[in-house]
C-alpha cells in the first residue's frame, strides 16, 4: 500500500488543547441562567415492594419545584435493550440498593436534602438473593418476576442462556491423556471514571402545539456514550416526538462502557424535571451515590473443562458459566452471548460446547464494561490453557502455538477464518519482546532452589485474546458519516458514533484527512449531538474505528469525486486526468490549482459539497438454537505477556513488566492506539489484583476510591506495546480495532506469571494479598453502613477503619 | 464570612460560609471550572491546585485556610502568550491526554514537581503523580510528557 | 447555614486560648485531611475550627540538646525534607514518605495524625520506635505524655478537651543506630496500612545486638513496643534463624494484645516476614537491597 501522508503517522489529538488548559467543559461545569440542582431518591434495601411513595411533602419544602416518580412517565417510564425490564424510576419494586424511586429539582443543595427527606416513602422488605447460581434454584426468590401488565418479560431469574455446540465434548474428555475440570470465578468491577455521571436538561419552546409536552422541547447534555439511544429512550417515555428532543453529549470523563443505561435513566429524570418546572435542571452524582446506584462489570462463575492429546493438542472444551445479571437486565444479554463465543479462546477443538446461563439477583445491576463479556472468560480460559500446558510440561506459548487459529481456519463456531487471523504473529513478538526464552528457564530454575521463607518469587505468564468485532449478532450494524464544505475551506466532519476519551475524533478525523488529501487542521469534527449526526447505533464494543472509520471513507470518497469533478471541469480534460497531490490538484496541462480553487469552481457550478456515507458490517448470522454459525464478521487477535514479583512471605504482587502485540490491522493514529493499549492493561492490572465488587447482602462493600482501589501511577510497570498491522481488508485504510481487547488479556496473564512465580492458582478474583498468600480469601471489609450512608448527601467517616 | 486571596495571580474576596472546601469556592464562587471533583474525599487528585506551591486536594482544604495566600489552578498554567505552555504542550505531543479529565490535577502535579526537581527519574515522576488517579490512559504517556519536559528546562537552565 | 466557623491563631498562646473560649466548641485544624472529613460525617463535631496551620512555631523542627522536636503543625513533607530528621529518624522519614501521596503529604500533620490516632496511622509505630514524646498545652501549662501512653487505641488519646498538642520529640538514637518502617499495603500509593513495622537496631563493637526497638503498626489496639521480643534480641549474633524466632514471637504477642481474630490468619505470616525483614535491615543494612 502506498505510504500515507496523515494516516499512521504522529498525530495529536483534536481536542487536547481545551483538556490541558482545563477550558473542555463537562457537563458539570455547564451554568445555565436560572438552573436547578436535581437528585434522585434511591433504595436502601435490596429487594422491597414500594408499599406507599407520596412526593407532595417535598412539594411543600420552600425551593423545590418539582417532584416526579414512576407515574410522570409514558408506560412507568420502561426501557431497555433487548429486555425492556428498566423504569425511569422504580414502579411497584425495588430491586437493589441503589434503585432510583422518586427524584426532585430544587434551588438549592439543602432545600434538595430536605426535600428527599421529606418524601414519604415505605418499603416492605421483600427476601433477596444474592448469589446467581442460588437465584437459579426453584426456591429462589424471584427477582425477575414480570410485571403484571408486562407478560412478555423473562419470568423467574433466568434471564437468558446461549449455546455453542461443536461435536460431543464428553465423549472426547474420556478419552484424553490429560483433562482439567476446574472452577474459576470473577467479581463484578466498578469503571471508575473519574467523571461521575451527570445530566442537564434544558427545556425550549418548540411550538409543536398537539406536543403532548405542550409545546416545549428539551435538549439533554448527558456524559454519556450513545446520543442517539438516549435520545429514542426519551421520545419514548417523554412522549416527544423525535424533533423535540435534542441529546448532546459534552466532553466526557471516560465511560469504559458504563454511561449507557444509567445515563438513559438519568437523562429521563431531568428531562421529564425541566419541563414540569420550565428551567434547566442539572443532576451530577457524586462518587458515594456513582459506585452504589451505577452498573458494574457482571461477575461470572465458570467450569472448565478441557482435554489435550500429550503433545498439546487441545481435543475439547466443555465450559458452563453462570453470569450474575443484578437486578435488571440492561446490555447483559449481549455480554452473556459475547461471553459464550469467546469462552474457548482463540483455538481450535475437536469438539466444543458452551452453555452460559443467565440469572437475575438482588446485587447492583450489571451492563457493558471493556471486553464486555470477553474480560471475564479470558481470565478463566486462558489460566486453563496454561494449567494443561504446565502438565504436560510444555511452553506455555508453545502449546498456544501449537494450537491457535490462523488463517483459513474454522473456528468452534464454525466460522471460516480469512487471512487477517495474525494471533501466531502477536504470540511470537511478545515472546520475543518480553525475552521470555530466557526468562521462563531462569525463574524457573530459581523455583526448584530451596525456599527461604518470605522470598521474592519472579514469574513470568502469557495470555492470548480473540475479540469479535463489533456488534456481531446483536443488531444492525452501520454507521453513517457527513461532510460539508464550510465558506471558509475549512471542513465539517460529523459522526453518529461519540469519542468519550478514546480518540475516535482524531481517528476519523484523519482518515478524512487522508481520503481527501488534506491538512487535519482544516477538519472540525462537530461533538456529538442528535440534531447534527445521523444515528449510527451505539458507541459500544469498539466498534468506531472500522464502522465509523469506513462511514468516513464513505462520505470523504464522496466528497472527493465531487472535488475532482470540479477539478476536470476547471481544467477541462476527464476526471480520470486529475491528479492530486496532498491538497493541490493538477490536469493535464500541469497548472496547479489549489483546493480552495477547486471548491471556488464547483461551487460556481452548482454543486453541494457535502454527502453522506454509510457503511454497514457485511453479513454475520448466528443460530441461538443450535450454537453455531458466523458470530462476528471478523476478530481482533492479541497476546500479552506479564512479569511479576510476588513476595511470598505478605502475598503482595509486583507487576514489573507487560508486553503487548495485538493485531489492529493498519495502526491510525499510533498514539492513541498506545493510550488505548496502557490504558486497558492498566484495568485489566487492577482487575487482576485490587479491584473487587464485593455485595454483602446486596450492599456494596467499597463506596469510594479509598475503599474501591484502582492502580495508581506507582502500580504499573513500564509497559511495552505493539501492533501487528497485518491489513484487515474491509478496515479504513486496513484497520482493525483496539479499544477493549487491550484490556482482556491482562489478567490472566498476570495470573498465569503468578502461577509460574509460587505454583499457586489463583482462580478466583481479584489475586489479592490473601488469595497469593494463604490461598484462599478472608472475611469481607467495609460496611453496609457506610453503604447506606452514602446515598445520602453526608459521607461516610473514612477514618472508619477497618478492624485490627 | 470574607475570604481573600490571590488567584492566579489576582486578588478575589469572596463571601461564602466557613466550612466551604476550596474546591466549593473555586468552582462555584469563582468559576474555576478546570478544577475538578472526582471522590470528594481526597483520594483521586482530580481537585488538585497548588497553595503556596505546593500541590494539594482543594476538597479537603477548607477555603478559610487559603485565605491570604496564594493558590495556583489549571486556569493559572499558560505560556507567554496565554496558550499552552512547554509542560501542557508536551501533554498534547506524548498523548497524555484521553479524556482529559484527570489532566488538570496531573499537569499541577508534574508543575510542583519540576518546580523541586528538573531531573527526576521514572519513578520520581511515578511517585509525585501516585495522588492523580488516571483511569484512561494508564499513566506512561503522563510519564512521558513530564520527562521529557524536565529535560527541556533543564537544559535550558544549563544556558 | 454552615457547621462551624473558623478562625486562625497567629501563635501559640491564642490558639490555645481560642480552644478554651468557653461556650463555643472549638478543634484545632492543622491539615485538615482528617478534619474536614470528620465534620461532613459529624456535622455537630464542633462549633469552630481554629486554624492552627500557620503558626510558624509549631513547624519549627529542631535540636535541644541530644532531642529532636517537631512541630505539631510539621507536614509530612516538611518532615521528610528536614536534614535534622533524615540523619537522626530514617524510620519516620520512611513512614512519612509513604503516607498517601504528594497532597495528603503537604497538608497532613504529623501533630494531626497522632491526634486523630487512626488504627493504621503510619506515624505512630515511628514515633514510638523513637521513644517519642507529645507536648501538649492548656492553660493550665504543659504536660507531656509517651505517644505510647498518649494514644491509647483506635481514634481515642488523652489529650485533655482544650489541650493543643503542640510537639513530637524523640532522644536521638545513638551512633550506629538503623531504623527502618516496613508498610504493607494493597497497591503501591494512597494505601491504608495492612501491616506496618517500624525498627531500630545498633550492635556494639564485638557485632552484638546492643538495642532493639521494634513496634509492629496496624495490629494492636494499642501501639507499643513489643519489650519480650526486644529481650529476646539483646547481646545476640544477628542471623538469619534469630530474625525468624523473634518475628515468630512477634506474631504470637500480637495475638496476646490483639486477640485472634478474622484478619489473624492473614496477619500472623505476614508479621512474621515483615518483622524479620525489618531486623535483617536494621542488623545488615549492608544487604538492605539484596
Amino acid at each position: 500500500m502506498a505510504d500515507t501522508l496523515y494516516v499512521g503517522k504522529p498525530a495529536r489529538r483534536v481536542d487536547a488543547l481545551e483538556k490541558v488548559l482545563g477550558t473542555a467543559k463537562y457537563v458539570g461545569d455547564y451554568r445555565l441562567p436560572g438552573m436547578v440542582y436535581a437528585r434522585a431518591l434511591r433504595s436502601t434495601l435490596p429487594h422491597a415492594r414500594i408499599a406507599r411513595l407520596d412526593v407532595t411533602p417535598a412539594l411543600r419544602i420552600p425551593g423545590v419545584l418539582a417532584a416526579i416518580t414512576c407515574d410522570d412517565f409514558i408506560d412507568h417510564g420502561r426501557f431497555g435493550f433487548p429486555v425492556p425490564d428498566m423504569y425511569m424510576l422504580a414502579y411497584q419494586r425495588v430491586r437493589y440498593v441503589g434503585d432510583a424511586i422518586a427524584a426532585i429539582a430544587a434551588e438549592t443543595e439543602e432545600a434538595l436534602q430536605a426535600g428527599l427527606e421529606a418524601i414519604e416513602l415505605e418499603l416492605e422488605p421483600l427476601p433477596g438473593v444474592f448469589d446467581p447460581v442460588a437465584a437459579l434454584q426453584s426456591d429462589a426468590p424471584i427477582v425477575g418476576e414480570s410485571p403484571w401488565d408486562a407478560p412478555e418479560l423473562p419470568r423467574g431469574n433466568l434471564l437468558t442462556r446461549y449455546v455453542v455446540r461443536k461435536g460431543e465434548p464428553d465423549a472426547l474428555l474420556a478419552d484424553c491423556a490429560v483433562t482439567l475440570d476446574e472452577e474459576y470465578s470473577t467479581v463484578h468491577q466498578e469503571h471508575a471514571y473519574i467523571e461521575t455521571e451527570g445530566a442537564l436538561a434544558a427545556p425550549w419552546p418548540s411550538g409543536g402545539g398537539t406536543s403532548p409536552s405542550g409545546g416545549a422541547g428539551v435538549t439533554v447534555y448527558a456524559s454519556c456514550q450513545s446520543p442517539f439511544v438516549n435520545r429514542n429512550n426519551l421520545c419514548s417515555v417523554l412522549g416527544l416526538p423525535q424533533e423535540d428532543v435534542r441529546v448532546i453529549q459534552p466532553q466526557v470523563g471516560g465511560a469504559f462502557g458504563g454511561k449507557d443505561d444509567q445515563m438513559y435513566q438519568t437523562s429521563g429524570q431531568v428531562a421529564k424535571l425541566a419541563l414540569l418546572t420550565g428551567r434547566p435542571v442539572r443532576m451530577i452524582f457524586d462518587r458515594e451515590e456513582s459506585m452504589i446506584a451505577s452498573y458494574k462489570r457482571d461477575a461470572m462463575q465458570m467450569r472448565i473443562q478441557l482435554g489435550a492429546d500429550r503433545d498439546g493438542t487441545l481435543r475439547a472444551s466443555k465450559i458452563h458459566a453462570v453470569v450474575d445479571s443484578g437486578a435488571y437486565a440492561a446490555i447483559t444479554p449481549f455480554t452473556a452471548w459475547r461471553s459464550s463465543i469467546h469462552a474457548m479462546g482463540p483455538y481450535r477443538y475437536d469438539a466444543c460446547h458452551v452453555d452460559t446461563d443467565v440469572a437475575y439477583t438482588n446485587n447492583g445491576y450489571s451492563g457493558a464494561f471493556r471486553g464486555f463479556g470477553n474480560t471475564e472468560v479470558c481470565a478463566g480460559i486462558e489460566q486453563a490453557i496454561d494449567q494443561i500446558a504446565w502438565e504436560i510440561g510444555m511452553d506455555p506459548i508453545a502449546l498456544r502455538l501449537r494450537n491457535c487459529l490462523r488463517p483459513g481456519d474454522t473456528t468452534p463456531h464454525g466460522q471460516s477464518l480469512g487471512d487477517d487471523v495474525a494471533l501466531a504473529e502477536c504470540l511470537e513478538q511478545v515472546r520475543r519482546l518480553s525475552d521470555w526464552d530466557r526468562k521462563r528457564a531462569a525463574f524457573s530454575a530459581a523455583q526448584s532452589e530451596p525456599s527461604v521463607p518470605g522470598a521474592m518469587r519472579r514469574g513470568i505468564g502469557v495470555a492470548a485474546v480473540f475479540h469479535g468485532m463489533s456488534l456481531g449478532a446483536e443488531g444492525a450494524d452501520f454507521a453513517v458519516g457527513t461532510l460539508a464544505i464550510n465558506d471558509d475551506y475549512t471542513l465539517t466532519l460529523t459522526s453518529g458514533l461519540t469519542d468519550y476519551g478514546t480518540g475516535s475524533r482524531t481517528v476519523f478525523t484523519l482518515i478524512a484527512a487522508e481520503t481527501l488529501g488534506l491538512r487535519p487542521e482544516r477538519i472540525k469534527m462537530l461533538r456529538p449531538d442528535t440534531d447534527t449526526a445521523i444515528d449510527s447505533g451505539p458507541t459500544v464494543a469498539s466498534r468506531s474505528t472500522v464502522l465509523g472509520g469506513n462511514a468516513t471513507r464513505v462520505t470523504a470518497m464522496r466528497l472527493d469525486s465531487l472535488l475532482t469533478h470540479a477539478a476536470a471541469d476547471l481544467f477541462g480534460c476527464q476526471a480520470a486526468q486529475v491528479a492530486r497531490h496532498g491538497e493541490r490538484y493538477v490536469g493535464p496541462n500541469e497548472e496547479p490549482a489549489s483546493f480552495e480553487q477547486v471548491v471556488d469552481h464547483a461551487r460556481q457550478m452548482g454543486l453541494t459539497l457535502s454527502t453522506h456515507g454509510r457503511w454497514n458490517m457485511p453479513e454475520i448470522h448466528w443460530s441461538f438454537e443450535q450454537g453455531q454459525g458466523k458470530p462476528y464478521f471478523a476478530y481482533h487477535f492479541g497476546a500479552q505477556v506479564a512479569e511479576v514479583a510476588v513476595d511470598t512471605g505478605t502475598g503482595k504482587v509486583e507487576v514489573t513488566g507487560i508486553w503487548a502485540a495485538h493485531n489492529t490491522g493498519k495502526v491510525i493514529f499510533p498514539q492513541g492506539a498506545l493510550g488505548q493499549l496502557y490504558g486497558g492493561i492498566t484495568q485489566g492490572l487492577g482487575y487482576a489484583l485490587i479491584e473487587r465488587v464485593d455485595y454483602d447482602s446486596g450492599y456494596m462493600q467499597a463506596t469510594n476510591f479509598d475503599e474501591y482501589l484502582i492502580p495508581t501511577a506507582m502500580d504499573v510497570p513500564e509497559i511495552v506495546g505493539s501492533f501487528v498491522e497485518k491489513p484487515f481488508a474491509p478496515g479504513p485504510f486496513g484497520a482493525k480495532n483496539i479499544g477493549e481487547p487491550g484490556m482482556v488479556p491482562t489478567a490472566p496473564a498476570i495470573l498465569n506469571a503468578i502461577f509460574h512465580a509460587t505454583g499457586r492458582h489463583i482462580r478466583h478474583l481479584p489475586a489479592n494479598l490473601e488469595r497469593v498468600l494463604l490461598g484462599h480469601d478472608l472475611r469481607k471489609e467495609g460496611s453496609n453502613m457506610a453503604c447506606k450512608l452514602g446515598l445520602r448527601a453526608e459521607r461516610p467517616q473514612t477514618t472508619l477503619q477497618e478492624a485490627v | 464570612m470574607k475570604i481573600e486571596l490571590t488567584l492566579n495571580g489576582a486578588p478575589v474576596s469572596v463571601d461564602a460560609p466557613a466550612d466551604t472546601s476550596l474546591l466549593e469556592l473555586l468552582r462555584d464562587h469563582l468559576d474555576m471550572t478546570g478544577v475538578k471533583e472526582g471522590c470528594g474525599i481526597g483520594e483521586c487528585g482530580a481537585c488538585s491546585v497548588l497553595l503556596d506551591g505546593r500541590l494539594v486536594n482543594s476538597c479537603l482544604t477548607l477555603a478559610a485556610q487559603a485565605g491570604g495566600r496564594k493558590v495556583i489552578t489549571i486556569e493559572g498554567i499558560r505560556g507567554a502568550e496565554g496558550g499552552p505552555n512547554d509542560l501542557q504542550q508536551a501533554f498534547i505531543d506524548y498523548g497524555a491526554v484521553q479524556c482529559g479529565y484527570c489532566i488538570p490535577g496531573m499537569v499541577l502535579a508534574g508543575e510542583a514537581l519540576l518546580a523541586r526537581n528538573l531531573e527526576p527519574t521514572r519513578a520520581e515522576i511515578r511517585e509525585a503523580i501516585a495522588g492523580n488517579l488516571c483511569r484512561c490512559t494508564g499513566y506512561q504517556q503522563i510519564v512521558d510528557a513530564i520527562q521529557a519536559t524536565a529535560i527541556k528546562r533543564q537544559e535550558n537552565s544549563n544556558g | 447555614m454552615e457547621r462551624f466557623s473558623y478562625v486562625r491563631a497567629t501563635s501559640i498562646a491564642e490558639a490555645v486560648a481560642l480552644l478554651n473560649e468557653p461556650g463555643i466548641r472549638s478543634r484545632p485544624l492543622a491539615g485538615g485531611t482528617d478534619l474536614v472529613l470528620l465534620t461532613r460525617a459529624e456535622p455537630a463535631l464542633c462549633n469552630r475550627v481554629v486554624d492552627i496551620s500557620l503558626i510558624p512555631d509549631l513547624h519549627r523542627i529542631h535540636r535541644e540538646g541530644d532531642r529532636v522536636v517537631i512541630g505539631a503543625a510539621a507536614t509530612f513533607s516538611e518532615v521528610i525534607e528536614s536534614p535534622i530528621v533524615v540523619q537522626t529518624a530514617p524510620v519516620l522519614i520512611q513512614a512519612c514518605r509513604q503516607v498517601g501521596a504528594t497532597q495528603i503529604r503537604n497538608m497532613g500533620t504529623l501533630g494531626g495524625n497522632v491526634a486523630n490516632a487512626a488504627a493504621c496511622a503510619d506515624s505512630l509505630p515511628a514515633l514510638v520506635c523513637l521513644d517519642a514524646v507529645a507536648r501538649v498545652l492548656t492553660p493550665q501549662g504543659e504536660r507531656e505524655w509517651p505517644v505510647s501512653e498518649l494514644v491509647r487505641g483506635p481514634n481515642r488519646t488523652i489529650i485533655p478537651t482544650g489541650g493543643l498538642l503542640v510537639s513530637l520529640s524523640y532522644p536521638a538514637p545513638l551512633p550506629g543506630s538503623q531504623s527502618v518502617f516496613i508498610k504493607l499495603g494493597r497497591r503501591n500509593a494512597m494505601a491504608i496500612s495492612r501491616l506496618t513495622v517500624a525498627a531500630l537496631g545498633r550492635l556494639d563493637s564485638a557485632g552484638r545486638i546492643a538495642e532493639a526497638r521494634l513496634v509492629p503498626g496496624s495490629a494492636t489496639p494499642q501501639i507499643c513496643r513489643f519489650n519480650a521480643v526486644e529481650a529476646s534480641l539483646l547481646g545476640q549474633a544477628p542471623s538469619r534463624d534469630l530474625y525468624q524466632s523473634a518475628a515468630r514471637l512477634t506474631a504470637e504477642e500480637m495475638i496476646r494484645l490483639a486477640g485472634r481474630r478474622w484478619s489473624s490468619e492473614f496477619k500472623e505470616p505476614a508479621l512474621i516476614a515483615m518483622t524479620a525483614r525489618a531486623l535483617a535491615q536494621v542488623f545488615e543494612p549492608e544487604r538492605r537491597n539484596a
